[in-house]
């Protein structure tokens, strides 16, 4: 499980990398996370849809509703261009993140 | 009234009184009762509930079972909410701010017309052969800077409009400032209106009050 901050802040990220996949709506991106990370990462529904809403609001995202086929009506969320910029911007951070943490943890094997 | 597709299989198939149509209307009854949830995102909680029904029953569960299973992990109303709010809270922000502004605009308007009753009193003053209170012609003067405040007041609330989304509601400090700078506004040029007249009913000629 992930702390409460470090859920806050990959929410974003994770949204846009999934979304690189195809749209998508709310359910379906619970389900890919939670299967993607073992069901290490299990969001919420109070927590994912308002960010949903915000990223839109950004322009990051757009989205529509669609009837799917089910015949029930879905809310398909789309990258746009603004959400690959800050996908982009995203990566370099994490990736940064990642490198320094994977090196020192590498150096000090002693550490864990 | 219920314009969703009812399954026929699940109608028949289902033996207690559970009607999940019924119990997923009042669930969603009780959202839409919060100024938070706008109807769009009430919509997209059904669809997302019953996504989330239809995957369950199809692990075994009953219709009831998957349905209580539901909405408990979509969360209670009360725990939902505030994350909606955090969202919706900006546009409620972003509104107010125009509302002061114009509620600001005008007291300023106003404050600059009561500027222009010394003047009218400054014919009176002349037949009488007296000047205005210097007070009141430094405000009379100075009135035409009643512009500056709601300028100022607008370029603020477009910054507002255009800065990136926060969650943050920052309309009680403007609604502070905008009124405490109209109070302040308000005292001289009330003055200023003010001491003429005394000035006059000074200068009035004494046959005037007899018949």
């Amino acid at each position: 499980m992930l702390t409460k901050e470090l859920v806050a802040a990959s929410t974003v990220p994770l949204v846009l990398s999934v979304l690189t996949e195809g749209e998508t709506y709310g359910y379906a991106l619970i389900q890919r996370v939670r299967e993607l990370s073992g069901g290490k990462i299990e969001w919420t529904e109070g927590m994912l849809y308002p960010v949903l809403h915000w990223m839109e609001d950004e322009d990051m995202i757009e989205s529509e509703w669609r009837e799917a086929e089910t015949g029930r009506k879905r809310k398909y969320y789309r990258l746009r261009k603004e959400g690959r910029k800050a996908l982009h911007e995203e990566k370099q951070q994490w990736m940064s993140v990642h490198e320094t943490l994977t090196k020192l943890w590498k150096t000090r094997p002693s550490l864990t | 009234m219920d314009e969703r597709p009812r399954n026929p299989h699940e109608v028949m198939e289902n033996t207690s009184q559970f009607d999940l149509n019924a119990s997923l209307s009042l669930w969603l009854a009780r959202l839409a009762q919060s100024p938070h949830f706008r109807n769009e995102n009430v919509a997209e909680m059904e669809s997302h509930v019953r996504d989330s029904v239809t995957r369950l029953r199809s692990q075994g569960l009953s219709e009831e079972e998957s349905f209580l299973i539901a909405i408990r992990r979509a969360g209670s109303v009360a725990k939902l909410e505030p994350e909606f709010a955090k969202v919706s809270r900006s546009w409620a922000n972003l509104i107010i701010h125009g509302l002061i502004l114009a509620f600001f605009s005008m007291g300023c308007f106003f404050l600059w017309g009561i500027t222009r009753i010394p003047l009218m009193m400054a014919v009176e003053h002349a037949k009488l052969g007296a000047l205005l209170p210097a007070f009141s012609q430094l405000i009379i003067r100075a009135a035409p800077w009643l512009i500056a405040p709601p300028l100022l007041a607008t370029a603020y609330c477009v910054y507002v409009w255009v800065r990136p989304a926060s969650s943050k509601s920052s309309w009680p400090g403007f609604f502070a400032t905008a009124m405490a700078i109209l109070f302040l506004l308000a005292i001289p040029i009330l003055m200023a209106a003010f001491l003429p007249l005394i000035n006059l009913i000074d200068h009035i000629p004494v046959e005037s009050f007899q018949p």
